[in-house]
């Protein structure tokens, strides 16, 4: 498994990754592993504990988990890691990103070359809508980069 | 799983599929080639079909085309295709005459 | 460069924006030729810039926001028609354009050629928020409350890569407009707004969700009434978090916003939606007075002079010259200022292809809105071409300009100004040709004077249940299905999309495409021969019924 780190945050390997069903029974979890039809709000009552939350794309047109990591960030205040997985495309490398996603595990295909995601995480230098990021207004209107 | 292939008397399949440079029609010739007249298209017995699809379909990144599947034709010279779609694809447009398959070079 | 009137001036900014658009595409056509994306991976990407693979050829469909274009722009897409297509390209319901016979290796370079003129053909197709429409007498119109472009215009920058909402279920198409005269079919769209003048001066914004056409056809229900400026955007992104969350996925035909609408009832949409809204930052979202003043500054206002005669000069000229008076009465539409009026140019000519325009003709076009409109062009939802503010006493000599090219039909809003999709003569997903019959009819029907008699009629055609003729908004629609590899036609009456929509009632069982313009022939001498005065289609439909028309479009003779 080899893991990109999307900002700042250096990724964590951990050993025991549990799905949501299963979070109740282990208390040592600090991982666990949302399919892209799980209720982020479940978590709730572990999110002190956790350290990383895994969203699993079945496949790259399924985006319920950019909602997923919104809803981590801006709603339940999740502070950890959030790293996705599964079939996922480097052209989507600023959009996770700009959800709130720190981490993913790099595609085993071509799609897997890291140059891709850096190059793809660097391609727009603005965006037109706010983020889960810290931001500041570039000139006039709706337009936002990132503050550093 | 691809239905069974059911061919009328003095029916046969050919190959079909679009181009991935510029997205033209093209058929598949018996020497491998992909051609964008019909009238060069290997006909097929349904029974072979489903060997020779699976084969160049999976040749078809290095070939340049995509999307390939089977149709059936009137084994006529040139063959003509069942449907209407496959005959708009074949010749053209058909509100364009001056656009038909035939008349390019 | 001066602002264009209309549309928003890009600035650095938004064009560094382009160009990085334009070489993550090339990127990815470059990684598709080598194998390292396939086709599936490819396809959604490539739609997400408006490229399709249809039958003969990659279609490329350039986005028109809210419908709006200057003359530059214009001619830059008769520039591409004529280099990289045919000599001609096709205006969709959608007020966007397609090119009919692209190359995927020319794609990059005509991407680049459309942004030197500030256009692009982002999200015109995709599980993606869709390009805005907006009505096609914005800022003219003397019916409008609020002209919605500049709101069109921060939606359009709002939706352009969102980081959420790009990978939706399905498509997602939204429409505004800013007059009580519903010129957008806003309740058959995902979201329709409409806007009207709020208290503080910022208007507020009517909200209707899950409308659509398509295989299951619904009109779009309110979910708010009065929706303040600043909280416009929070708003749209509740409703689209709540469908990315919930809208299904398993099934291609269910994953439209209405069809989450209509499983859960609107109410229950509604408290989803105040949900979300209660758990956002709304202040990070809020829509602020000075972003829209700045986006606002970037549009240019028309200088509306005319001569104090413009409008007896035209009732002069109306009265000495009854062609003329004829195309007025049929395409013209009252201005807000007195000296002005609203004429739309025909993309229909009688047996032509609707929605097509040659290169020559839209060059010609382009020089006539500079000459007669400000360079303003607006491309309608029903494939015509609005020139928005002409002076009254120069009309004439428009319509002299716009009949050297034979673009002075006379029948917009009649039986001749018929709605088709490009159908099984272009369109992969078709089921039968939406062409050739929209000539035929426009064949039987050529005579102005008949279509005059008529009166208002609307004719949509859709090749397949997908529906972009907008066969369920029609008057008469007429849907394409394919029994057995042949072309029949499923007729319907009754569908409109103005105030009062309504969605259009299956008359029987599809017919062969030879007999289809014939029973439509039947409908309209049945309305001929039983309307009582004044009565148009849809009045003499209202007062008898279906069964009448029934009956007469499968008459055997
Ligand atoms: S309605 Fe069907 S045939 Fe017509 S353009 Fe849309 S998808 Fe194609």
């Amino acid at each position: 498994m080899k893991l990109f780190e999307l900002g700042e945050r250096t990724a964590q390997v951990h050993d025991v990754l549990v799905t949501l069903a299963e979070l109740a029974e282990r208390d040592d979890a600090r991982a666990v592993l949302l399919e892209s039809a799980d209720d982020p709000a479940l978590l709730k009552p572990y999110l002190n504990r956790l350290d990383l939350v895994v969203l699993r794309f079945p496949i790259f047109r399924d985006g319920r988990g950019f909602t997923q990591a919104r809803e981590l960030r801006e709603y339940l205040r999740f502070s950890g890691e959030i790293r996705a997985e599964g079939h996922i495309l480097p052209d989507q490398a600023a959009f996770l990103r700009r959800c709130g996603v720190d981490s993913v595990v790099l595609p085993k295909d071509g799609n897997g070359d890291p140059a891709l995601w850096e190059k793809q995480l660097r391609q727009f230098p603005v965006a037109y809508q706010r983020s889960v990021l810290p931001e500041r207004s570039v000139g006039p209107g709706l337009r936002v980069e990132e503050a550093p | 799983m691809k239905r069974p292939v059911r061919l009328e008397p003095g029916q046969k399949l050919v190959l079909t599929a679009n181009r991935l440079l510029d997205g033209r029609t093209v058929w598949w010739c018996a020497d491998g080639a992909w051609d964008l007249h019909i009238g060069r298209a290997a006909l097929l017995d349904a029974d072979e079909a489903e060997a020779v699809l699976a084969r160049v379909a999976g040749e078809a990144q290095r070939d340049g085309v995509v999307g390939v599947y089977d149709t059936a034709v009137q084994a006529a010279v040139p063959p003509e295709p069942v449907t209407v779609r496959e005959k708009i694809r074949a010749h053209g447009p058909t509100v364009h005459p001056e656009f038909a398959v035939e008349t390019e070079q | 460069m001066s602002i264009p009137v209309g549309h928003y001036q890009y600035d650095r900014i938004d064009r560094d924006f382009l160009q990085a658009r334009i070489a993550e595409f090339e990127g990815q056509v470059q990684r598709r030729l080598d194998g390292t994306l396939s086709e599936d991976e490819f396809k959604p990407l490539r739609l997400m810039n408006g490229l399709y693979l249809q039958l003969h050829a990659y279609m490329l469909r350039v986005a028109i926001p809210y419908g709006i274009l200057d003359s530059r722009q214009l001619r830059k897409l008769g520039e591409i028609a004529r280099r990289y297509d045919r000599d001609y390209g096709h205006f969709t319901t959608r007020q966007n354009i397609q090119f009919n016979w692209i190359r995927l290796e020319d794609t990059p370079a005509i991407l680049r050629e459309l942004a030197e003129v500030d256009m692009h053909a982002i999200q015109t197709s995709g599980n993606c928020i869709r390009n805005v429409t907006a009505d096609e007498y914005a800022g003219a119109a003397a019916d409008e409350l609020v002209d919605p472009r500049v709101h069109a215009e921060i939606l359009r920058q709002w939706s352009t890569l969102h980081p959420e909402f790009t990978f939706l279920p399905r498509k997602f198409k939204i429409a505004i407009s800013g007059s009580p005269n519903d010129r957008v079919a806003a309740r058959f769209h995902d979201i329709g707004i409409l806007a009207r003048p709020g208290e503080d001066g910022a208007p507020v914004f009517r909200i209707f969700v899950g409308g659509g056409l398509g295989r299951t056809p619904v009109i779009g229900e309110e979910l708010f009434d009065s929706v303040r400026e600043e909280h416009l955007l929070a708003t749209l992104e509740a409703i689209l978090r709540v469908y990315n969350a919930h809208g299904r996925r398993d099934n291609i035909y269910k994953a439209r916003i209405k069809i989450l609408v209509q499983a859960i009832g609107v109410e229950a949409y509604r408290e989803a939606v105040e949900a979300e809204l209660a758990q956002m930052d709304l202040e990070r979202y809020r829509l602020t007075p000075e972003a829209v003043a700045a986006i606002r500054s970037r549009f240019a206002v028309p200088l509306l002079e005319a001569p104090a005669d413009a409008d007896a000069v035209l009732a002069q000229q109306r009265r000495e010259d009854p062609l003329f008076d004829r195309w007025v009465r049929s395409n013209t539409h009252v201005h807000r200022d007195p000296g002005h009026i609203i004429a739309t140019i025909s993309l229909k000519p009688a047996g032509g292809i609707p929605g097509d325009a040659t290169s020559a003709q839209i060059a010609r076009l382009a020089d006539l809105a500079d000459a007669y409109s400000f360079g303003e062009i607006r491309i309608t939802h029903l494939q015509n071409v609005v020139l928005g503010h002409v002076r009254k006493d120069r009309l004439r000599d428009l319509w002299l300009g716009l009949s050297e090219v034979g673009l002075a039909e006379a029948n917009i809003g009649l039986i001749g100004d018929i709605v088709a999709c490009p159908g099984l003569d272009y369109c992969a997903l078709a089921n039968a040709r939406s062409i050739p019959i929209a000539q035929k009819l426009g064949a039987r029907f050529a005579d102005t004077a008949l279509q005059a008699e008529i009166g208002a009629l609307r004719i949509n055609i859709s090749g397949c249940i997908n529906a972009c003729g907008h066969h369920h908004a029609g008057h008469i629609g007429l849907l394409g299905v394919d029994k057995r590899g042949e072309e029949f036609f499923q007729l319907t009456v009754g569908g409109r999309a103005e105030n009062g929509a309504a969605i259009g009632t299956i008359l029987g069982a599809a017919l062969p495409e030879d007999e289809t313009v014939d029973a439509i022939a039947r409908l309209v001498d049945c309305y001929l021969g039983r309307r009582e005065s004044g009565e148009t289609f849809l009045d003499t439909l209202t007062r008898l019924g279906h069964e009448p028309f029934r009956e007469a479009a499968y008459e055997t003779v």
